[in-house]
């Protein structure tokens, strides 16, 4: 692992890069040109070594000053304005970011802000469709050869060739377009029928539309189209300060708000190089637990509500309760609790919290053995997940899924364990693998981790650190990049952060575990009853508002032919057969 | 029969008016037992009545592309079936208010119209969550209504009448059939949840996959129409097998203690089981329920060739 | 196309106090049985979760009367969460227009009060009540269940008339909301 593969990784691709460089035993620069950008990926996906955890796209840097003008030098001020809208000035920096365990490989590819065009590596790595979709979006990076042309994350009336991720976008650009007539009923072929289901649908807490075609109760075809919850945050995050920043990371997603907060706060406390006082870090752990247990929970009723079981829904909502009051003891909220500072947390633990922590772990503690019996004895319940969803661990590799959803396809993934952050060194955690790749895989992963929740928490409690809790923050934070990647409730969660030395980020890039999990749930739906769709959909747990800062979803239509403004998942779909060789159409 | 006692019949007892007020009133026990087994508190005594004032007084919104008159008919024809049904089973354990030869047959069938209806409805109309939700109404139509009908002919064979009267003073005089032919007794109880769409199979009205089924674009008067049928249904369900396997009814205490007692178990099987997927289910009625209720059927005819009495 | 009720279509021609009494009967249903249908137009989930909370054992709405429905034809108040992104807002448009009436709106959250954290962002709209006609906000980031139930019930409660209003408010407790 990590310093000997990275220099591996650097000798092997050597004869395509234009520079490279160790920053660290676990971090490699490598920058290459956009024409040998395909045939590098293609060699490094030859090496077998990781995974592309995200696609990140710079704007306001320096003109191009060569090949390998090569680290990171940020171009003074960014071009605002419509003066540099004519491009003369100034690059765009794509950041192909591989990961593996807590090593990571980048792949920089410098273009020309007027002719900002690399290659789809999708054909290379499946997985990043969605990624490459996202920068051509939010970045206007064209990228060559990408499956499906529509719009996935803007809205429909989205004016062309305005990037709202471009240093120079202003709002008022933005305006609608008139012309812009939404795709309706576009997607319906002769002799198909299609169920939209979305945007505003029982199943979906939260918006996001898919359409289903089905033949009888056998599912066709899928497509998706997100951006219904897409609020522009990465763009907002800019604009704020450091500090500010972290309470709107926080408010990306209710149910993993402390999560959000806390892979924000570990990127810019490593950015100003501080060193978080181990209380601080061991709170910050035991809420991330906390949460963990509360999302897991949730998780579990809905998804037994989306299997038509109301009383396994009640039943969980009534457990988590527990886990919720103490959250709201320990910081006086029940969701988005704003723990974390940029250098530590505000929270204290008293020995009293501590009792009542322990006295709700033993309660729950007997209740998740309950839930585990229900899971995997439960006839009528088996019958809707076992052997549903099937996501084979080739696949779960292929398309990048993460979190749960990877590790009850047989992929030991937890960067708890493999890339330890916070207090995660002293308290270690084994991840929960299960080989059975089904639903009920799903089902017995979470709560299996539930258990696993259950013993770090009352370790942490139990080998307390003693000493402060934070540590003042600086208001302006030192030049560099810092990439801080945690695992969420839902799987790996991805922040870069970029800063020119002031007050403010100058690139926030989140890239949620949800959008890692689409891709194997498409492929997978087809050939599925409808029935089980909504099981399989609330089997990776999606988040919408975490997909969609950036993205919006939609509800159903529902007066004949809905809104079909789809983002080809359809695209997607016969692409990823393709790849895989064939399979179910 | 004179007039007077007709229109009674048909307005009061057992007719529009105690069917509503009884079938509104076993709602709420109904959502209250779930309520409760869910571990909730579960709705007010008086929540069926006002949901089905507010439905009434609901703006009815036809969509586009309706036959008009199927759209409003639909409701009410269900509404008369389940309603007419009840005057041929001994409501409140008292005797029928009509009845003649066969009437059992003539009840299973207008139970069977609110189902038609429901899959008329949804087919009537252009959204697709109700086509998905007609096809499987019908679906499931076609599976459980002949293991019912299997299931409520046993103790009619036992009896040796069908009519319903006649059926239900049988039982009375003899040991309850639960006992003597329990198998008929779980596939009619089941059919009966079936026929209502009550989880576990309610796939036609599966919320979280096709919103409500066939009844999805309807609002106000034609929704209420059809809760209320179904209530009414669920009534009739109930006093129809308790007067065959629980021993027959012969008055309001028995036919309260009986069929509350039937509710209770629906409930709780309500609560218990995750929803079954239509294939499931059609499955489940095909390869177990029809082979049962066979059974039961030709067990108890082959006994009365050797001839014995149950 | 739409049609009148049955209760007013057949209140016309009556006598004035037969009609004032149909029409109690009718306030009296509309305030027991509020049937609520969810929308999320841009929110990050955390009022939306609050909301099921509040169907869950702990709060069960049922015991008002709520239920969540599924289809906006059968609900009689929409609760909405988040700000309004530019791809939702026609939706919600939508889901409104698809209500019968009577119908109303609570909007739940910060953000559905004035775009609370995302307050100009480029996708957002702008917040629910520039969209459809709100009658209750809610707000908290996100509010208790607590406050979602009490949003709810002072809806219902401002439904009566004056008298019975006051009656009503001595015996529920005093809430946050709006």
């Amino acid at each position: 692992m990590s310093a000997a593969d990275l220099s591996r990784i650097q000798g092997a691709l050597a004869p395509w890069l234009t520079g490279s460089r160790l920053a660290s035993d676990t971090r490699l620069d490598m920058e290459t040109p956009a024409e040998n950008l395909l045939a590098a990926v293609t060699a490094f996906r030859g090496l077998a070594w990781g995974y592309l955890s995200a696609i990140t796209g710079l704007d306001g840097l320096g003109p191009a000053a060569g090949p390998s003008a090569s680290e990171a030098a940020p171009g003074g001020a960014p071009a605002q304005g419509s003066a540099s809208q004519h491009g003369t000035l100034g690059s765009i920096e794509v950041l192909y970011q591989f990961c593996q365990g807590p090593c990571l490989a980048t792949l920089r590819v410098r273009v020309p802000r007027d002719r900002a065009e690399v290659p789809s590596i999708s054909g290379a790595v499946p997985s990043a469709v969605l990624f490459e979709r996202e920068l051509s979006e939010m970045l206007g990076v064209h990228v060559t050869g990408l499956p499906g042309g529509k719009r996935q994350f803007l809205p429909d009336d989205w004016p062309p060739n305005v990037f709202p991720l471009r240093k120079d976008f202003l709002v008022e650009s933005a305006a609608p377009v008139a012309d812009s007539a939404p795709s309706v009923g576009s997607g319906e072929a002769p002799g198909t029928f299609i169920v939209p289901i979305g945007p505003q649908h029982p199943a979906l807490k939260e918006p996001g539309h898919f359409e289903f075609a089905v033949d009888g109760e056998i599912i066709t075809g899928a497509s998706i189209r997100l951006g219904y919850v897409h609020r522009g945050i990465e763009k907002a995050a800019e604009d704020r300060s450091w500090v500010q920043g972290l309470y709107l990371v926080e408010r990306i997603c209710g149910i993993c708000s402390h999560i959000h907060a806390t892979a924000y706060a570990l990127g810019v406390e490593a950015l100003a190089g501080m060193t978080i006082p181990p209380r601080g870090q061991a709170i910050r752990t035991l809420l991330c637990e906390l949460e963990r247990i509360h999302s897991h929970l949730l998780w579990l009723g809905v998804a037994a509500h989306e299997a038509g079981f109301d009383t396994l829904f009640m039943f969980s909502w009534r457990d988590r309760e527990t886990v919720m009051d103490l959250l709201e003891q320990l910081t006086g909220n029940r969701v988005n609790y704003a723990a974390n500072l940029i250098g530590g947390v505000k929270y204290e633990i008293d020995a009293p919290a501590a009792d009542a922590i322990r006295r709700g772990m033993d309660y729950l503690e007997g209740r998740a053995r309950h839930y585990l019996k229900i899971v995997t004895t439960d006839e009528s319940f088996l019958r809707r997940t076992r052997g549903v969803g099937t996501i084979s661990r080739e696949m779960s590799e292929r398309f990048g899924t993460v979190g749960p959803t990877a590790r009850a396809s047989g992929v030991p993934t937890d960067l708890r364990a493999a890339a330890p952050y916070a207090a995660y060194g002293q308290f270690p955690v084994t991840p929960v693998v299960d080989q059975r790749c089904d639903q009920e895989a799903r089902f017995v992963v979470r709560v299996r981790e539930l258990s696993e929740c259950f013993r770090v928490v009352r370790e942490i409690l139990d080998r307390l650190p003693p000493g402060d809790l934070s540590i003042p923050a600086p208001r302006k934070v030192a030049e560099g990049e810092a990439v801080s990647r945690v695992e969420a409730p839902r799987g790996e969660l991805f922040y870069y952060l970029r800063s020119t030395g002031g007050v403010k980020p100058d690139r926030v890039k989140v890239r949620t575990p949800s959008l890692c999990n689409w891709a194997a749930v498409v492929n997978v739906v087809i050939g599925q009853k409808l029935a089980d769709v909504p099981v399989i959909l609330a089997g990776i747990d999606p988040c919408f508002s975490c997909n969609d800062r950036s993205l919006t979803l939609r509800r159903r239509g529902k007066t004949g032919a809905g809104g079909v403004e789809t983002w080809s998942w359809e695209d997607l779909r016969t692409y990823g057969i393709r790849w895989y060789g064939g399979g179910r159409s | 029969m004179n007039v007077v006692l007709a229109l009674v019949a048909l307005l009061l007892f057992p007719g529009v008016l105690f069917l509503v007020t009884a079938s509104l009133a076993y709602e709420y026990v109904d959502r209250k037992l779930v309520a409760r087994f869910q571990n909730r508190v579960g709705p007010r005594w008086f929540q069926p009545l006002a949901d089905f004032i507010k439905l009434l007084v609901k703006e009815e919104i036809v969509p586009d592309g309706v036959n008009r008159g199927l759209f409003n008919g639909l409701p009410l024809a269900a509404l008369a079936g389940a309603l007419t049904a009840g005057l041929y089973v001994p409501m409140a354990g008292l005797a029928p208010s009509w009845g003649f030869r066969g009437d059992l047959v003539a009840t299973v069938y207008l139970l069977m119209m609110m189902t038609l209806c429901i899959g008329l409805a949804g087919a009537n109309t252009q959204d697709r969550f109700s086509l998905v939700g007609a096809v499987r109404a019908l679906t499931q139509l076609f599976s459980y209504e002949a293991p019912f009908l299997l299931a409520l002919l046993g103790p009619a064979i036992a009896a040796g009448s069908w009519r319903i009267a006649e059926v239900n003073g049988w039982a009375r005089e003899h040991p309850w059939m639960i006992l003597t032919q329990p198998l008929g007794f779980i596939v009619a109880l089941i059919g009966l949840m079936g026929k209502l769409e009550l989880p576990p199979f309610d796939a036609p009205e599966a919320e979280t996959e096709i919103v409500s089924g066939a009844l999805t674009e309807y609002s106000g008067r034609g929704l209420a129409f059809f809760r209320l049928g179904r209530d009414i249904e669920l009534l009739i369900g109930l006093t129809l097998i308790s007067a065959f396997y629980l021993g027959g009814l012969g008055s309001p205490l028995q036919f309260l203690g009986k069929t509350l007692a039937l509710l209770f178990v629906t409930a709780a099987l309500q609560s218990l089981f995750a929803r079954l997927r239509i294939d499931q289910t059609v499955g489940l009625w095909w390869r177990t329920g029809a082979v049962l209720a066979l059974v039961q059927l030709l067990v108890l005819i082959a006994l009365r060739m050797i001839g014995v009495s149950l | 196309m739409r049609k009148e009720g049955l209760m007013a279509a057949t209140v016309h021609g009556l006598p004035a106090a037969f009609r004032r009494a149909l029409e109690a009967v009718a306030l009296w249903s509309r305030v027991n049985s509020p049937w609520l249908v969810h929308f999320n137009s841009g929110s990050c989930n955390g009022c939306d979760i609050e909301i099921l909370a509040t169907l869950a054992p702990r709060w069960d709405l049922e015991r008002f009367g709520a239920k969540l429905w599924g289809s906006p034809r059968h609900a009689d108040v929409l609760v909405c969460t988040g700000p309004v992104t530019r791809l939702a807002r026609e939706r919600l448009v939508r889901v409104y227009e698809q209500m019968p009436a009577p119908k109303f709106v609570v909007a739940v959250g910060s953000c559905g009060i004035t775009g609370g954290a995302f307050h100009g962002c480029y996708n957002i709209v702008g917040d629910i009540g520039d969209v459809v006609p709100v009658d209750v906000y809610v707000p908290g980031c996100p509010p208790r269940p607590e406050a979602i139930i009490d949003g709810v019930i002072q809806l219902l409660t401002r439904l009566r008339p004056p008298k019975a209003r006051r009656h009503a408010a001595k015996a529920a407790a005093p809430g946050g909301a709006a």
